[in-house]
C-alpha cells in the first residue's frame, strides 16, 4: 500500500506471522501450531484511523498485541517510527513503547477492582516515574474532564461506574502519557448499543484534539465505515481484502467481505437487504487450509481454491483482494479442473 | 379462551438494598399473542432480565419481592403456583434461552445427556428413546452430524453451536412460550445472522410465542412483531414494529434508533443519547428519562406521565410525544 506518497508511515508490518504452539493431548505427540497470523503486511500512516475487521479467531487481536510488542512474532517485522521493535535493546524499547497504548474490549475485567480511579489512571505515569504526586493528581483531573468524568470521581472504585463510564476510565489511562499511536481493541462491543455512540464520539474528539493515530479493531462494519480511513478484512489469520475504506464499501469484492456486510443487521425495516448467509463455523487455525483460507465457507469456491493459495492483488488503486474468483488463478495452476465450482447451486459440497 | 399466550398485569419487583430499596420493575403490563414474537428492549439495568425471570418465577424471594396482579399463561393463572408446580411447567410449557451458552450449559455433562434429561423428566421416556428425540432436536436446529455431536461436551463446540444447543433445549418439549434473553449478544456477526435465522424459523414453524429480550434494536427489526421499550423499570413505549421504527413516539425510542450505526450513514459523527441510565436506587423525580431528554420541560421534571393509549394498541409514556401528526400538542 506504499503507492500513496503523501502517507507518512508510523507503523509498518512486514510479512508478520505469529504461531502459537499447542501441546498435543498425549506426551511425545507432535506439537501442533496455531497459525494465528500468517504473512500480513500493512502500512499505517500517521494521523489516520486504520480498521481491522474480522470474526473472532481471525487474528486481529494477535496483530494488535504484536504491534505493541506483547507477542513475539515467529516471522516478519514490526516497524514503529522506523525502528524494528523486536531488535531494539530493552531500554530503547521501553522508551518507544510509551508512545503506543491500548484500549481493551471489556471494561469490567481491564480495570483493577481494588484500585480507585486515581490509582488506575495515574499508574502509567507512576511506572514511568519522575512526576510528583501533585503533578500526577493535576494531570489525572485534567484527563477525567477530558473524557467526560468529573473531579468527584477521583477516589471512587470501578464498581461504582457503569460500563460506558468504565470505558472512559480506560481511555483516560491509555492517553495519560500522550501516546501518538492508540490501539482500540473492540472498545464498544461489551457495551450497550446506546452507549456505543458516546464512546465512539469521544474517541473521535480525542483524536482530533491530540492528533493520534488509531488502529480500530471491530467486527461491526457499520462502525468501521464511519470511523476508518484505511482497513483490512481478515479471515483465519490472513488478509482477504485491504485498501481505502471508501473503495471497499463502494465495491466489496471478496465473497467474505460481502457476507460480512450483509450480515450487519439493519434497522431499516423497509429496506431489508438480501443476505448472503455463510454456512458453517470458522475452522480451527490449527492446520488451516493450504489454499484459500475461506474456501470451506465460500459460496463461490472452486476446486483449485482448496490447494492454490490466493495472493493479495491490487485490483484498483489502493484496493487489494485475495481471491481466485476475482483475480483468476496464477498461470501455473490455471486449468479447467481447478475452475470447476466446488458447490452445486444448493450450496452443498 | 383468549388468543393471548401470556397476560402479565402490574408486575412489580423490589430488591431491598442496604437502607433503601431498588425498584427494578415498577408495574409492567405485557401481552403476548399466540405465535407472536414480542421484543422487550432496553439498556442494561432497565429491568428487562428481571421481568423475564419473574415470568419464569425464577427470582428467589427473599431477597426479591415480587408482586403481580395477573400472570396467565394460556389462561392458566401461575401467580400462586408453588415451586414444585412451576418445575413441572418449566421446560414443558415455558422455557428460556440464555445469553451466555457457556455458563448455561453444564460443562461436565455431554450436551446429549443434558437434552435427554428434559425428555426423561417431562415425558417419562427411557434413555434410549430420549436420545432418539435429542438427535432429532439437534438436527432441527442445524447441528451437523447430530448423532455424534450429542456426545461432545460444551467446550468442544463453537459459540454458535452452543447457542443452537440451547435453542434445541428450549424447543425440546415444544413449549407454549419461550423467553430468549439476549440470545446472540455474545456471537460474531455472521454467526449471529445464522442463529437468528434458526430461532426465527423454529418459532414460525412450530407457532410458539417468543419473548425476545435485547438491547439491540437491529436484532428486533428482523424478528419481532410487537415491541415494548423499557426504561428504568417502566414501559415507555409499546407499538407494532413498523410504527415504532418509522414513527417513534417516545424520545428515548428515537434516541435508541438513532444510536444504531447504519451502513447507509454518510456522516462522521454518531448520534448519541447523553449520560447513562439512572441508578435504580436514585431515580429522578417526574419522568425518569427527563435528565437525558432533549424535549424536556418543567412538567417533565415534576410528574411522571401516564401510559397514554392510542387506537391500535399503541402505548407511550411521555408528556410530549413525537410524530403525532397534525401538530404535536405541547404540555405548556
Amino acid at each position: 500500500m506504499a503507492n500513496d506518497k503523501t502517507r507518512e508511515p508510523i507503523m509498518v508490518l512486514e510479512n508478520l506471522s505469529v504461531d502459537f504452539p499447542v501441546k498435543g493431548a498425549l506426551p511425545f505427540q507432535k506439537r501442533k501450531l496455531i497459525q494465528a497470523v500468517t504473512d500480513v503486511s500493512l502500512t499505517i500512516a500517521s494521523g489516520e484511523t486504520f480498521g481491522i475487521v474480522g470474526e473472532s479467531g481471525c487474528g486481529k487481536s494477535t496483530i494488535a498485541n504484536a504491534m505493541v510488542g506483547m507477542v513475539k512474532p515467529t516471522g516478519g517485522k514490526v516497524i514503529f517510527k522506523g525502528k524494528d521493535l523486536f531488535s531494539l535493546p530493552r531500554e530503547e524499547f521501553k522508551e518507544l513503547r510509551r508512545d503506543m497504548q491500548m484500549i481493551f474490549q471489556d471494561p469490567f475485567s481491564s480495570l483493577n477492582p481494588r484500585f480507585n480511579v486515581y490509582q488506575i489512571i495515574s499508574e502509567p505515569m507512576f511506572i514511568r516515574g519522575g512526576s510528583t504526586p501533585d503533578e500526577m493528581k493535576a494531570r489525572v483531573i485534567e484527563l477525567l474532564k477530558l473524557v467526560g468524568l468529573s473531579e468527584k470521581d477521583l477516589y471512587r472504585h470501578p464498581s461504582d461506574f457503569s460500563g460506558g463510564q468504565r470505558q472512559r476510565i480506560g481511555i483516560a489511562r491509555a492517553i495519560i502519557l500522550n501516546p501518538d499511536f492508540l490501539i482500540c481493541d473492540e472498545p464498544v462491543s461489551a457495551l450497550d448499543v446506546s452507549v456505543h455512540a458516546q464512546i465512539l464520539n469521544l474517541l473521535m474528539e480525542l483524536q482530533e484534539q491530540l492528533k493520534m493515530t488509531y488502529v480500530f479493531i471491530s467486527h461491526n462494519l457499520a462502525v468501521v465505515k464511519n470511523l476508518c480511513d484505511q482497513m483490512i478484512v481478515m479471515y483465519l489469520g490472513k488478509v482477504m481484502e485491504s485498501g481505502a475504506t471508501k473503495a471497499i464499501y463502494a465495491n466489496p469484492l471478496h465473497p467474505y467481505t460481502n457476507a460480512l456486510l450483509t450480515a450487519v443487521l439493519d434497522i431499516d425495516i423497509d429496506n431489508q437487504r438480501e443476505r448472503v448467509l455463510l454456512e458453517g463455523d470458522i475452522p480451527s487455525p490449527i492446520d488451516p487450509p493450504k489454499g484459500c483460507r475461506f474456501y470451506q465457507r465460500c459460496p463461490f469456491a472452486m476446486a483449485g481454491c482448496k490447494h492454490v493459495a490466493a495472493p493479495l492483488v491490487e485490483v484498483e488503486p489502493n484496493h487489494f483482494v485475495s481471491c481466485h474468483k476475482i483475480n483468476g488463478f496464477p498461470a501455473d495452476s490455471d486449468s479447467a479442473e481447478n475452475r470447476t465450482p466446488l458447490r452445486a447451486d444448493d450450496g452443498q459440497v | 379462551m383468549s388468543d393471548l399466550m401470556l397476560k402479565l398485569r402490574n408486575l412489580k419487583v423490589v430488591f431491598p438494598a442496604g437502607e433503601g430499596v431498588i425498584r427494578a420493575v415498577e408495574g409492567i403490563d405485557l401481552d403476548i399473542a399466540k405465535g407472536e414474537c414480542v421484543a422487550l428492549v432496553g439498556e442494561s439495568g432497565c429491568g428487562k432480565s428481571v421481568t423475564s425471570l419473574a415470568i419464569m418465577k425464577l427470582l428467589n424471594s427473599p431477597p426479591a419481592l415480587v408482586r403481580v396482579d395477573e400472570l396467565k399463561l394460556d389462561d392458566e393463572e401461575l401467580k400462586d403456583y408453588s415451586d414444585g408446580k412451576m418445575q413441572e411447567l418449566r421446560g414443558q410449557q415455558l422455557s428460556m434461552i440464555f445469553q451466555d451458552a457457556m455458563t448455561a450449559l453444564n460443562p461436565v455433562m455431554t450436551i446429549g445427556r443434558q437434552i435427554d434429561e428434559i425428555y426423561i423428566r417431562h415425558n417419562n421416556l427411557s434413555r434410549k428413546e430420549a436420545r432418539k428425540l435429542t438427535v432429532k432436536a439437534l438436527d432441527l436446529v442445524g447441528v451437523p452430524e447430530a448423532k455424534s455431536r450429542a456426545n461432545s461436551f460444551p467446550h468442544q463446540l463453537s459459540g454458535g453451536m452452543r447457542q443452537r444447543v440451547l435453542i434445541a433445549m428450549a424447543f425440546a418439549c415444544m413449549p407454549k412460550l419461550i423467553i430468549a434473553d439476549e440470545p446472540t449478544t455474545a456471537l460474531d456477526v455472521t454467526i449471529q445472522a445464522q442463529v437468528l435465522n434458526v430461532l426465527s424459523d423454529m418459532q414460525k414453524k412450530h407457532n410458539v410465542s417468543l419473548l425476545l429480550i435485547t438491547h439491540d434494536l437491529s436484532v428486533v427489526a428482523n424478528m419481532a412483531d410487537t415491541i415494548y421499550v423499557m426504561y428504568a423499570g417502566k414501559i415507555v413505549e409499546k407499538a407494532i414494529k413498523r410504527d415504532l421504527f418509522l414513527k417513534p413516539r417516545h424520545p428515548y425510542t428515537e434516541g435508541l434508533l438513532g444510536s444504531v450505526p447504519r451502513l447507509s450513514d454518510e456522516h462522521h459523527h454518531f448520534i448519541q443519547i447523553p449520560d447513562a441510565v439512572p441508578h435504580p436506587m436514585f431515580k429522578p423525580t417526574g419522568c425518569y428519562f427527563h435528565p437525558r431528554c432533549s424535549y424536556c420541560t418543567d412538567k417533565c421534571k415534576e410528574s411522571m406521565p401516564p401510559l397514554a393509549k392510542d387506537v391500535g394498541g399503541r402505548e407511550y409514556r411521555c408528556w410530549h410525544p413525537l410524530n403525532l401528526g397534525g401538530g404535536a400538542k405541547d404540555g405548556k
